[in-house]
Formats: C-alpha cells, structure tokens, sequence
C-alpha cells in the first residue's frame, strides 16, 4: 500500500483536553480542506477550478422521508424528559446554568401515587400502634392512635402540597411524633434510590448510548435492485424482521411480501451485516446478548451462536476479513474476538479507560486494515490492539487530548472501521471517530494525528455512520453521519492512495423525519402532537442501499426509528451545477455586504411533495391513528379508606357518586356530571375541562354575590366525583418513570402467571438456545417460555405456514401485555394490608 | 441556537460551558444540553432579545450553509454581522472568529463571489478583533495560493510576518513560524521554477552564473524560514520536502541529512512514516551505505509494514550476507501481505514463491515454522480459501498461480480429493504442474 506523499501540515502537542492555546490550525472551516498545496511548483497560474467540489450535491428528490412500511401497531411512548426530571423553579440565565435534578416533586409524586408501596411496609411494622375499629381507646397507651379519628380529621381531603391547609390537633401532633419515623425511613432509602434512577435517566437523555451504531442493516440481495432491510420491531423492539424491498430505478421502493421474523427476549440495540468471501453474516446486539446468523443463499437466517454477556454488551462487529469472525465488548472493559466455532478469545481487558479516567463503561471494538490487530475504543481514546501479541500492550490511534485540538469535555462517542473492498477508494486504513463535536479520520499508520476534523455541529449525539463506495471510479466517497436526533449530514470524502483524505466539498445536511412533518394532512391538535411525536423519535438505526447500475446514481437512504418506523428518501447525484465564476463580474466588495442586491437566485429548484407521497403519508397516518394510545404502565390506586373502616358512614353524596361511578363502570359509559345529578340543571354547562383558574374566576363571581359557602358545599361533591378521574390521567410518564419502583413490590406481590397465556410454538428444534434470562422487562420474562427464544422465518415458499405459525404467539404477547398491568379498576380486588395514607 | 455558539467556543474561554458534572460527575460536555435546558425554563431571566435574534440568525445560515444555499447564508450574514455590537464580553470576543468562518465559507462557495471580494473581506476581517489577524493572514494566503495568486500570497504572508500583538504568546510563535514556513514555501516555489528555467538555458552564458547565484543566495534566504517551523513537533511534510531539496542543492548535504534524521527520529514528533520515506529517499541519493539504508526503512518496517518500500526492502534484505537479515526478509514478506489491503499484490506473492524456495532449498525450514506459526489459523481462510482460489483463477490467473505455489508449500499441495479440505488451492497446483509438463 502507498502513503500520501505529502501530508497537510499540522501542529503535533500532546497534552490535555482543551489545555493547550494550540493554535487550532484547521479553523474548522469545510473550505480550507479544498486547498490543497500544490505538490510540485504551480507551473500554470491557474490550478485546478476550484468548485470542482461545489458540483458534488446529492439531492433528495423529497423534502423529507418517506414511511416505508406501515407504522408498527404497537403504541409508542417518548419517555420522559428533561421537564420530568429537572427543577424547574428558579432556574436563571446565568452562565453557568446548573442542572439540578428534581427529587423532591418526583419523591412526593411517588408518595402520592404510590403510596402502598411507600408507606405499606411501615404501616405493617406499626399496626400495632393504631386502632383501626372500635370506638374510644381504652387501652390508655399513650402509643396507640386511633386511625379513625385521624381519618374523620382529613375528612377526605388530603391537603397535598398546599402549607395552609387546616390540619388538627391529632393530626398535627402525629405528624410531628410520627414524622421523623416515616421521613428517615422513606425518604433516605427511596430518596436515595429515586435520585440513582433520576440520574441515570437524566444520563440517559443526554447521551442513549445503547443504540451506537444503528440498529437497521441493508443486506444487499442477489440483484442490486432488491435487498433485504433487517431490522427490529414491536413496541419492545425485541422482534427481529427481514423485509424484502425492491428497489426502481426511479419509482418507490416496494415492498416485498412480509417480512420474516425472529422473535427475541430482548431489545435489539445493534444490528451489523458483513459479506465476506460471499459469505453474508448478521450479527445483533442485545443489552445481555449477542447473536449471529448466517444468512444463506435464499436470504434464509440461520443461527449460528447465542452469547450471553454477563456484565451488558456495547458493541459487536463483524470481520471484513475472515468470515464467521466478531468482536465483542462489554460493560467489564473486556474485549473479546468471537468466532462460532472456536468461541471466545478473550482480546484485552482493563475496567479503567484508556487515557484519562472516565467513570463511563460504555466500549467499543472494531477491525483493522490488519485481520489479527482490533481497535479497542472508550469515551476517551482509541487503541490498536494485536489479538496475539501480549496481553495488554499496543499503540494509541486515537487520544482524546491536544494531539487531536480536542475541546474540554469532549469525548468519544463512536468509531468505527472504514471498510474498503473496492482498490478505487479510500486506503483500507481508515478509521473514524466521532465526538460530541467533531468527526475525526485518523490513519492506522499514523497514529494519533488525525488526517481530517471536521466540526459537524449535529445537536444530538452522532452515533451512526455509513460510508459508501464511490459513485463513479474516482470520485469522492458519501459518508453518512448520523444524530440520534434524526439529523444527517453527508459527507464527500476524497483522497486515493497517494494523497491524504480530505473533504471534497461543503457537507451537506439531508432531511429528517421531522421534515415530513408537512407532507401530513393537517390534524386536530391532539393527533397532531401523536404525529410529531412519532416524526420526532430518535433514530436509532441508518442504513443505505446503493444501486450501482443506475444511469444517474442515486442513493437509498433508510431511517429507522425508536417507534419503529422506517423511512427512506432517495438521494440523486446532481450533474455539475453550472458555476461561472470566472466569467461572472466580479460583485460588490466589501464584507459589510456580502449579499449583492440582486435577486435570489437559486440554481436548484427546492423539491416539493408529490401526489403519491402525500398519499403515502396519509394512509400511513390513518394507520397511526388507529394504534392506541400508550397504556399507563401503572396508575395511581383508587382505593378508599372508607371501605376500611366500616363505622364511617359515607355521605349522602359520596353514595349516590358511587352509585354513579359504578353504574357507569358496569355500562362501560362515559361519567358526566349531570349524570349524577348534582349540578342543578339551571346552571350553564362548564367549558370543556375548567382548569383552576375557572373555578377561582367562578368562585369569586359567587362569593362577590354572596353566595360562597354555597359554592364551597357544591365544589366538595365535585371533588369527590373528578378524583378518580383526575388520579387517571395523571401523567403517564411519571408513572412509567416510577414504573421501576414496581420491581421493588415484585417480590410483595407477583401477579398470577398461570393465566398469561404461553402459546409461542417452536418451529424448528435447531433454533432452540440456551435459555437467555433477559431483564429487560419483568412482563415479558413471564409470558415467554424462557427456552424459546428465537422464531426462524419459515421458507418462503410457504407463506401461509408462517401466517400461521408467528403471528398468533406475536398476538398473543402483544395482548398479554394490557392483561398483565394492572387497571385502575383491577387494584382494589387484591387485598392488601395497607395503611390509609 | 446558542448551543451553536457554546461549539464554537474556543478551549480556552470556558465561561459559557455548562457545568454538568453535577450529575453526571463525568465532566463530559453536551452541546444539546441547552436544548433541554430551554424546555425547562419557563421561569427566571429569559436571553435578551438582541441574543435571541443572533442566535436564530446564527443557525439559519449554518442551515443555508449545510444546504448548500450560499445566496441565503449570504443574505442572513448580512444580519447576523450586529452580533459585533453584542454587549456580551465574551460574545463579543467570539463574533469575529464566528464571522469570518462562516463568512470565508460563503464567500468560497458563492457562485458570484470573487478573489477580489474575498480578499476585502478578509482584510476587514483581519483587524476587527486583533486575535484573529495571524490566522486570518495566513488563510487568506492559502485562499490565493489555491487561486494562482502567488505574488499576492507572498506579500500577505510578508505583512503577516512583521505583525506583532502585545506579550508574544507561544501560540503566536507558533502561527508566526507557520506563516514564514509559508512563506518559505512560496519562495521555494519561484526558486524551483527558476532553477527550471536555468536547467534549460546554456551553462556557459554570463546570464547563467549571475542567475545561478541569485537563485543560490535566495536558496539560502528562505531556508532560515524553514528551520524555526521544523522544530515544532509536528507534520511538516512539505516545509522539509521543499527545504531538503534546497538544501541539497545549495550543497549542504550535512544539513539536509540533519534535518531529515531530526523530523524522522525527534521522540517529540508524531511516527510519520513520510519522515523515514524522505529520509532513506535521502540516504538512497546521497548513496549512503546499505547499512544506513536497511536501518531506515528497519524502522519504516516497524511503523508501517504494509508500505510499498517493504518489498525494496526485502530485496535488500535477500542480498544481505546476514543470516538474520535474510530472515527478517522472509517476515517482511509476510507481514506484507498480512494486510487486507496487499492480498492481490502479485510482487509480494511472486517474491515470497521465490524467496520460499531458495530457503527451503537453503535448508532454513524453521524460519518459515516460525513465520507460519502465529499464521496458521488464519492465512488458510484470509488467503487461500475457496471463494479466493475461485475467483483469482478468474481474475487474475497470475496471481492465482504465485498464491498456488506458496500455498502448496504452507499448506500442503493436497491431491485432489484431498484439496477441498486442506488447500482450495490444490486444484490450482495441479493444472500448474499439468502445464508445466
């Protein structure tokens, strides 16, 4: 192999992040990577026409993606974010803005909601200190309080979070003796857990590194005009697909039949696909699981290893090189070579991180232009590690430091080998590192320096990448960067054997989902919000298909995202966009104003929306809108105390509300005011859902006539009634936050699992493995026979078979799901003991 | 928005990063944290709305930018340029540098745009804000060298040169060493044409002598711009090229040599492997022993063992009298063509067929033992499986031959049924003999 000739000048200082004034000599402009110094004295004036690079444009032929498939019937939830988690009073504009996590308004939610699990274990441990029945305490211990005095003194109302509310003698006495008691207690031990988990997921919004690399793979088939998309789907992301696409030489992709599928019992976070010597490999990355198949000639998978990492798996890749050879790595900083026949060779391993020390246990590995030497990656650096030297040892190619002019806090997020096969590209010696800020092209026979920075600017972590092969012999290769946040940017990158890499023009930014925003017929504004949130779920996976023999060439880009959508645009090479620089005269100087008064022009028309697409996408949408809402994962308990203590008569009210409540729970109706007849008819019907600040307008108009107590009699009945209602539709994103608290009950109470239905058939024996305990969900580790654990796709040639056999287990799960959490409705049936709070 | 600016934060001014280690405890920096941040904020202070403008104009032309629509960027540069009146310290000071990039970037790619443009431009730019003016310079002197303009590249890079700015730092040491190294560079391209010039001119003329010694003491001239760059670590590639050739020229082998060995073995440069090409290109030249020779390109085998000159060096390695030179020539062989992108390199295989038969004919069948040992589970898949065997026969009949032969004698020739598992290559061997009979 050669090396450049001449490589670009650049300043070599070693040192810390951010530490030295190194002038940054790159200045991180796109253009100055066109300046090439000429290798041999200039003979003519003119070198070479400098937008040469300007011509390289590809452009969608979209204003934004496409759906490719129907939207996944699962219902997805964006989780939490960053308003669930942080404080949100107070919070200025200073320079140094400080994160503070909200602990406290998640701690009280979680009381509140979840105050059985909360308070049970305690009232248990005090029962004896309470008097729930009877009438006077006549056992004269000062240490038993009678539970139905303190009741009748909340009266129902429990006055949360409001300091004036009126409170009792008893009442405040007990909370002032019992208030240290159940504050140590509950809020040290859930206190402390609960900020754990809030910071992990704070983490975890910040930077989601399970999905680094992608998740969708493109598996070119035996023409290039059809290939196979392999990707994961359901609400879990646990169902691994195969769909056949086709792809026109000018039309839409088609899709091909129904996908196969192979049902996992974890999320799929990576997927990878390699040919090597014409043997198709597919390896995916589950959080505790490894797997490989083969994939043969009838685009049949067939699996060849499971392999369960203890301690969570980062990353896996496959050889460019050898066949059957992987690379995996895991959350203990073991580096491991995997082969299915040989198993594994332990490769490196070091829990601390290569260059400084970073508490993230996040790594990575990859190949090398050499088969037996990998790159071992964490946040702070990349090594070159041979696989049969000793132990251990091997050379930097990657520090996160002055060497690279890295800035403070910058880390690495991905690396990733660029594989080449064709001898017309880039030297098979590339590798390339992605930080928060920068995209870095580092040589393997120059370490540490790297070859080409670029500042992408993407604002979400860069964790995809995808380089294509040339479009023509010769000309600069597409490098798709990828943002979880569905941003991409494309980059043209040049440079064969005997010159350095280097940008071969701007980059270009292509369309994210969000995008096709418009492409949507307009909806009401709940829909709407549905629609965006699911345009706007991270993607998690990227994936292009690159048919060669087309006259103009054109490139598929797919898009999969966290919801489980894909979608595809198509991107064309633009011919020369005509640029007479020369000819031009030159236009009026001076900085101040750039922009000549001339009218805009434009070279390239802004695509529009066809017909067919905006058809696409309203089909689509109609698809959407009929998958149902999330499922509250857990919702408050809507018990009553009263049903605890039978002396307490209910009032006049209260009964005929609950007579109400149940009439219309039986008949499945809709509960309304009205229904219950409290609201004398004369009154106007209320807006829609009168907030606070009705009922304080309305409450005013009535004091001002005099009529407040009145008022205040008529608001308690309805406060009694919209309770349950209100405990419903708390936010469900809180209640999916403390949704892991359930797993601190589980050992409490377990639900019956004798009626979830286990209906999963085994299709083959072959596809039996060893029995993987996935933690990733406590629902679907019940409902799945643990020795089932991959579902091959049946032969082609029997389609029906395979309607037969997934679907219905696939049904099954996905109905078993609603069954399994508990409704509102279905808590007060299971008897607990429990304190009132 | 402003997360845009907080990227362009240079490392040194940290006044605008947010602390997020209160967190994390990782120190690492996310410049989408004030995207969430700003959902968050519904109470407190809100960003000026002078801030608020520049910041939505400063994302609207990096979308333009990205886009590549330059008559856009250019008419939202024309806005943005009020953030040089920003209250702001600290934005302030960060304005022009934001400024120039983006607008350099415009003014590079706008089809209306010219040298003469540019070039006014930049000049403003060079002194709003002083900091800026050495980079400023010293790109817009690349921006005329790519553009022809030498005689302007100079004497930007001669204004550059003089300017000095308050305490001198070592950054602007260094970027003045850089400017006059680039200066250097443009002296030397004049040098060599003139020195082009002259090779054709007829030696005994008058006019010869008094060029000749212009361009000799100008040689001499522009070496001293060189020498203060070169010794900053470094890639320095073309600096020591041009200056190598000028000082060999000008005679000073002594010097070109010292230069050479020092940007090649200095443990404060990067391992460029262009410094020990330079270097033994030098030793080839001066015709320097072949001790000096082999301990060049020994060093280059360590660094890149997959280089071109390896197979130079093998061949150096082959005439040596030393037995253990001959036998690092059979690794260098092998460690070759261990690389994925040498497989079809038909000169490495030929040189290994033939090298591997001199020395099992020399009886040294331990040194190709100990080369196959650490080979042996994977050269038989990554070299001589089946689909290679198939698809060498039909590309490159030559290669399949030479591949055939050094896999007959790694692997075992294999008769034919015995081929399909051992040596795919097997097949190959057989209509080799076949022909040769």
């Amino acid at each position: 192999m050669d090396f450049p000739s001449s490589l670009p000048p650049s300043l070599f200082m070693t040192g810390p992040l951010g530490s030295s004034d190194v002038p940054d000599l790159s200045f991180m402009c796109s253009w100055r990577d066109a300046l090439t110094l000429p290798e041999s004295p200039p003979q003519n004036c003119k070198i070479a026409a400098p937008n040469s690079a300007t011509a390289l444009l590809w452009e969608p032929s979209m204003p934004g993606p496409l759906p490719l498939l129907p939207p996944c019937p699962d219902p997805w939830d964006p989780g939490v974010t960053a308003q669930d988690l942080l404080f949100r009073g107070g919070f200025h504009y200073r320079r140094q803005p400080q994160v503070v996590l909200d602990v406290t308004e998640q701690l009280s939610r979680f009381l509140w909601d979840h105050g059985d699990i909360a308070f049970a274990p305690l009232g248990k441990m005090m029962l004896e200190n309470f008097k729930l029945e009877g009438g006077r305490n006549r056992s004269k211990k000062m240490t038993v309080v009678s539970a139905k005095k303190l009741l009748q003194d909340l009266g129902g109302h429990q006055p949360w979070g409001c300091p004036w509310a009126y409170l009792s003698h008893r009442l405040r006495r007990f909370s002032i003796v019992g208030g240290p008691v159940l504050g140590k207690s509950v809020s040290h031990l859930l206190g402390r857990l609960l900020h754990e988990e809030l910071a992990t997921r704070w983490e975890q919004l910040l930077l989601d590194e399970a999905f680094t690399g992608g998740a969708l793979a493109w598996l070119p088939g035996r023409t290039s005009q059809v290939g196979q998309l392999v990707y994961p789907a359901g609400g879990a992301l646990d169902r691994l697909c195969f769909q056949e696409v086709s792809l026109p030489s000018g039309g839409d992709p088609q899709v091909l039949g129904d996908p196969g599928c192979i049902q996992l019992q974890g999320p799929v976070r990576q997927v990878v696909t390699s040919t090597v010597q014409g043997e198709t490999l597919l390896a995916v990355r589950s959080d505790y699981h490894c797997a490989v198949w083969k994939v043969g000639k009838q685009r049949r998978p067939a699996t060849l290893q499971v392999l369960r990492v203890e301690k969570g798996a980062t990353g896996i890749s496959l050889s460019p090189h050898l066949p059957g050879e992987l690379a995996v790595c895991s959350r203990s900083g073991a580096v491991c070579l995997w082969t299915p026949q040989n198993g594994l060779q332990q490769v490196y391993k070091d829990p601390e991180t290569l260059v400084f020390r970073d508490p993230s246990s996040w790594r990575w590995a990859d190949f090398t232009a050499h088969p037996r030497v990998l790159t071992v990656g964490d946040r702070t650096g990349v090594k070159m590690v041979d696989t049969q030297g000793p132990p251990g040892c091997g050379l930097l190619l990657f520090r996160a430091g002055a060497e690279a002019s890295c800035q403070k806090g910058e880390r690495v997020l991905l690396t990733q080998y660029l594989r080449q096969s064709d001898p017309e590209s880039l030297p098979p010696t590339l590798h390339l590192v992605c930080t928060q800020f920068s995209l870095y092209l580092v040589d393997e026979r120059l370490p540490l320096v790297p070859m080409l920075k670029w500042n992408h600017g993407l604002p979400s972590p860069a964790l995809l990448a995808h380089l294509l092969p040339p479009a023509h012999p010769g000309s600069p290769q597409p490098l798709f960067l990828g943002g979880l946040g569905g941003q991409v940017q494309l980059l043209h990158i040049t440079g064969k054997e005997p010159s350095a890499p280097r940008l071969a023009g701007p980059p270009q930014s292509l369309p994210s989902s969000a995008d096709s925003l418009s492409a949507f017929p307009l909806l009401e504004p709940k829909s709407q919000k549905q629609l965006q949130e699911r345009l706007e779920a991270p993607t998690i996976g990227l994936a292009s298909a690159f048919p060669p023999c087309a006259s103009t060439p054109a490139v598929w880009l797919f898009q999969l995202s966290a919801a489980g959508d894909i979608f595809y645009q198509r991107l064309t090479l633009q011919a020369a966009s005509s640029f007479h620089r020369d000819e031009e005269p030159p236009s009026d100087p001076g900085p101040d104003s750039p922009a000549p008064s001339v009218p805009p022009m434009d070279p390239r028309p802004t695509p529009s929306w066809t017909s067919q697409a905006t058809a696409c996408c309203s089909r689509w949408l109609e698809a959407l809108l009929q998958v149902p809402p999330a499922a509250p994962v857990w919702a408050a308990p809507t018990f009553s105390h009263r049903r605890l203590l039978g002396r307490l008569e209910p009032r006049e009210v209260e009964g005929k509300v609950l007579q109400g409540l149940r009439a219309a729970m039986a008949g499945g109706q809709l509960l309304q005011q009205r229904d219950l007849g409290l609201l004398p008819s004369a009154e106007p019907p209320p807006a829609p859902e009168p907030g606070p600040q009705d009922e304080l307008s309305e409450r005013l108009e009535e004091a001002w006539a005099g009529q407040g107590t009145a008022w205040c009699k008529r608001q308690q009945g309805k406060i009694s009634i919209s309770e349950p209602g209100k405990q419903a539709k708390r936010p469900k994103r809180r209640s999916q936050l403390s949704s892991t608290f359930s797993s601190l009950t589980s050992c409490l109470d377990l639900p019956e699992t004798s009626s979830s239905p286990h209906s999963l058939e085994r299709t083959t024996s072959e596809a039996r493995l060893q029995p993987p305990v996935t933690p990733y969900s406590q629902e679907s580790a019940r409902q799945t026979p643990q020795d089932n654990m991959v579902e091959l796709p049946l032969p082609k040639d029997t389609p029906t078979s395979r309607h037969v056999a997934t679907p219905p287990s696939q049904a099954s799960s996905v109905q078993a799901m609603p069954s399994q959490r508990s409704t509102p409705g279905s808590w007060p049936q299971r008897k607990r003991p429990r304190m009132g709070f | 928005m402003s997360d845009f600016s907080e990227e362009l934060a240079r490392p040194g001014s940290e006044d605008g990063q947010v602390e997020t280690s209160v967190v994390s405890g990782t120190g690492m920096h996310f410049p989408w944290l004030w995207k969430h941040l700003d959902t968050v904020a519904t109470r407190g202070k809100k960003k000026k709305d002078f801030a608020q403008t520049t910041g939505a104009c400063l994302s609207l032309i990096q979308e333009a930018l990205l886009k590549q629509r330059w008559q856009q960027a250019a008419e939202y540069m024309h806005s943005y340029l009020q953030t040089l009146e920003d209250s702001d310290s600290n934005k302030k000071q960060m304005a022009p540098e934001i400024i120039w990039k983006l607008g350099s970037e415009i003014l590079f790619y706008h089809p209306k745009s010219s040298v003469k443009t540019f070039s006014a431009f930049a000049d403003q730019m060079k002194n709003v804000g002083v900091l800026n003016y050495l980079k400023i310079s010293l790109q817009h002197a690349l921006y005329l060298i790519h553009h022809g303009m030498l005689e302007d590249a100079h004497r930007n890079l001669s204004q550059a040169e003089t300017w000095r700015y308050g305490e001198k730092s070592s950054s602007q040491e260094t970027l003045i060493n850089l400017v006059q190294a680039y200066k250097g560079l443009l002296e030397y391209y004049s040098w060599s044409k003139k020195k082009m010039e002259l090779s054709q001119c007829d030696k005994d003329d008058y006019a010869y002598s008094t060029e000749a010694r212009n361009t000799f003491r100008h040689s001499w001239k522009t070496s001293v711009n060189f020498s203060s760059l070169i010794k900053t670590p470094g890639v320095w590639d073309p600096f020591v090229k041009s200056y190598v050739e000028m000082l060999e020229f000008h005679g000073d082998r002594d010097g070109a040599r010292k230069v050479l060995t020092n940007y090649a073995y200095d443990k404060k440069f990067p391992s460029n492997p262009n410094a020990h090409i330079y270097l033994y290109s030098f030793l080839k030249r001066v015709r320097a022993p072949r001790a000096e020779l082999l301990r060049a390109l020994q060093i280059l085998y360590q660094i890149v063992p997959s280089h071109k000159l390896m197979l130079e060096f093998h061949t150096l390695l082959r005439r040596s009298d030393r037995e253990e030179h001959r036998k690092l020539g059979l690794g260098v062989l092998f460690g070759l063509l261990d690389f994925a992108g040498c497989t079809k390199n038909i000169t490495a295989w030929k040189y290994l067929a033939s090298y591997l038969r001199q020395i099992l004919m020399q009886n040294h069948l331990g040194w190709v033992q100990e080369e196959w040992k650490s080979r042996r589970n994977w050269w038989p898949t990554f070299h001589f499986s089946y689909f290679w065997a198939k698809s060498d026969w039909k590309e490159d009949k030559d290669l399949a031959y030479e591949k055939a032969f050094v896999a007959g004698m790694l692997l075992g020739k294999g008769t034919a049924s015995r081929c399909e598992m051992t040596n795919p290559y097997g097949l190959i061997c057989i209509s080799l003999k076949f022909g040769a009979v």
